[in-house]
């Protein structure tokens, strides 16, 4: 991961249609045209899995269905706790299969609709519930070496709370890190960096304009008429933050796209 | 192995209002959604496939807009469905709805199982599951809470009781309603979703199946609701316990206390 940040590569989040979808064919063709655009200007395309709770169609089914090419070092998978033992083994074998290494660990949001891994499921002992660290511990067990994994820090939460758990993935076998949204310079980012100098963390950039979602993500109300500018914002980012990489959350791809390659310089 | 299941699209609110002459369910303007005890019957279904092979087919009796219910249930693993619509069978109550779909059964033929969701949650009568089984005169086992055992001939199934459960074995052919400590119900796949897509759901009519007219809809129908009304609504309060977690845990502990609930 060290080198997709001294080469700057970017991470590019892109999220697949909502099971709700009503045209899902419109929707599988963006994605598709998303995935592309990302392969070939040498980024990472990061997939989500049912981010914030909305139940959405795999990134591994994607590639698969839209038989979409898979450069190792392109792909990555986010992974949450919110799923069956089969669902689970069958993302992990698909990734193997394809060759995609990268996996975001976390625990995600979930839903109503969305099963949760118990325990016993992934041979957990001792906790109430699965969370990133269980999972890290499964995968790192199950899957011995074929996996780079990657999981999430809040700097927003409490920060003895986050530092805690932090060691806890770091232990679990973390070996990347990347944040929440960050739109300034994070005094716990700051500390995070400094515990874990040897670790790459990977900044994540808010790009849409809606403040009530980051509002949502940062856990504290940005007011509305905040003046937020994203492309600027991710500038201050690169400045502010020089030895991370970046993480581009919900990326205008017909008006900021082609802008990016030019803010990392 | 040939399973059937048994679905029904129903209103997706707890806010339904009851036509006062009619005293059913005004369905116009709320959204449709598949019932979601019938999810868990779907996933069983598939599960048994898995396991043993053949084929889940699923069948509804509704409007066209059932369609997209039926859909939903091939996204989640089914192989193809039916829908029973014909404004004959309108108005038809839970034992002639059983018969149409019983008939339905017969005419899809060679089935070993049906299963069903233990109740709509419009209706909640939990009437429909045991009425195929009567009008076929198959064995039955309603609110079955888990599949111990499954072979090509028949089932070891828990049921759930409101004590405990019992065990017992079914044979082949029969029916089962299921509670939703079964299983939990997969997450459709976009293949599963592109295929329910493309699916063509044949549509049956009472000549398509036999049915006897006299059997079916409000003439077929034994059932007379006198009167219906909504459910009082729940006259709940709520109270936050302020302070540390150790005092508003004590405030909690004694509020219990003092409504005899501890």
């Amino acid at each position: 991961m060290r080198h997709h940040i001294e080469n700057k590569v970017y991470h590019v989040e892109i999220l697949p249609p909502k099971q709700e979808s009503e045209k899902l064919d419109a929707d599988l063709a963006t994605f598709a045209e998303k995935y592309a655009r990302v392969m070939d200007s040498g980024y990472c395309a990061c997939i989500t899995d049912n981010a914030m709770g909305h139940l959405a169609f795999q990134g591994t089914e994607m590639i698969a269905e839209l038989d979409l090419p898979v450069h190792p070092e392109q792909v990555m998978i986010h992974l949450n706790t919110f799923h069956t033992l089969a669902s689970l083994r069958e993302i992990l074998d698909a990734c193997k299969a394809k060759g995609i290494k990268y996996l975001l660990v976390i625990s995600g949001d979930g839903s109503e609709r969305l099963p949760k891994l118990e325990p016993s499921d992934i041979g957990a002992t001792g906790v109430l519930s699965v969370t990133s660290v269980e999972l890290l511990r499964y995968i790192g067990r199950e899957y011995p070496g074929d996996f780079v994994l990657g999981v999430a820090f809040n700097p927003y939460e409490p920060a003895d709370h986050e530092f805690e758990k932090m060691e806890r993935k770091m232990a679990a076998g973390a070996t990347f890190v990347i944040t929440q949204p960050l739109i300034e310079r994070n005094a716990q980012v700051d500390a995070l960096l400094a515990k874990y100098p040897d670790v790459p963390v990977i900044v994540e950039a808010w790009m849409s304009k809606k403040l009530h979602l980051l509002s949502e993500a940062v856990g504290y109300t940005i007011p509305e008429d905040t003046a937020f500018d994203p492309i600027e914002t991710l500038k201050l980012l690169h400045r502010t933050y020089p030895k991370c990489g970046v993480y581009l959350s919900l990326l205008g791809f017909k008006t900021q796209y082609p802008l990016i390659s030019e803010t990392w310089t | 192995m040939k399973i059937v299941v048994c679905i029904k699209q129903v209103p997706a609110t707890n806010n339904a209002k009851i036509d006062p002459e009619t005293k059913r369910i005004v369905r116009e303007g709320l959204e449709a959604i598949l019932n979601p005890f019938d999810t868990y019957a779907v996933e069983e279904a598939v599960q048994l496939r898995e396991k043993l092979g053949g084929e889940v087919v699923v069948l509804s009796m509704g409007p066209e807009k059932a369609g997209l219910a039926l859909r939903e249930c091939i996204s989640a693993g089914a192989d193809r469905a039916v829908l029973l619509s014909d404004r004959a069978f309108g108005g038809s109550d839970t034992w002639a709805t059983s018969y149409v779909l019983s008939k339905a059964i017969q005419k899809i033929g060679d089935v070993d199982l049906v299963i069903c969701g233990k109740q709509a949650i419009d209706g909640d009568t939990a009437q429909v599951g045991p009425g195929i089984a009567a009008h076929l005169g198959w064995t039955q086992a309603a609110f079955v809470m888990k599949v111990v055992d499954a072979s090509a001939t028949g089932l070891r199934v828990q049921r759930m009781h409101e004590d405990g459960y019992d065990v017992c074995d079914v044979d082949y052919p029969a029916v089962v309603t299921v509670v939703k400590d079964i299983n939990s119900p997969r997450i459709p796949s976009l293949r599963g979703r592109m295929a329910a897509t493309k699916a063509e759901i044949p549509v049956w009519h009472p000549d398509d199946i036999g049915t006897d007219l006299a059997l079916i809809g409000l003439n077929g129908s034994p059932t007379r609701v006198v009167k219906t009304q909504p459910p009082p609504a729940r006259n709940t309060v709520t109270q936050v316990m302020f302070g540390s977690p150790q005092e508003s845990a004590h405030a909690l502990v004694r509020e219990l206390r003092k409504r005899n609930l501890l």
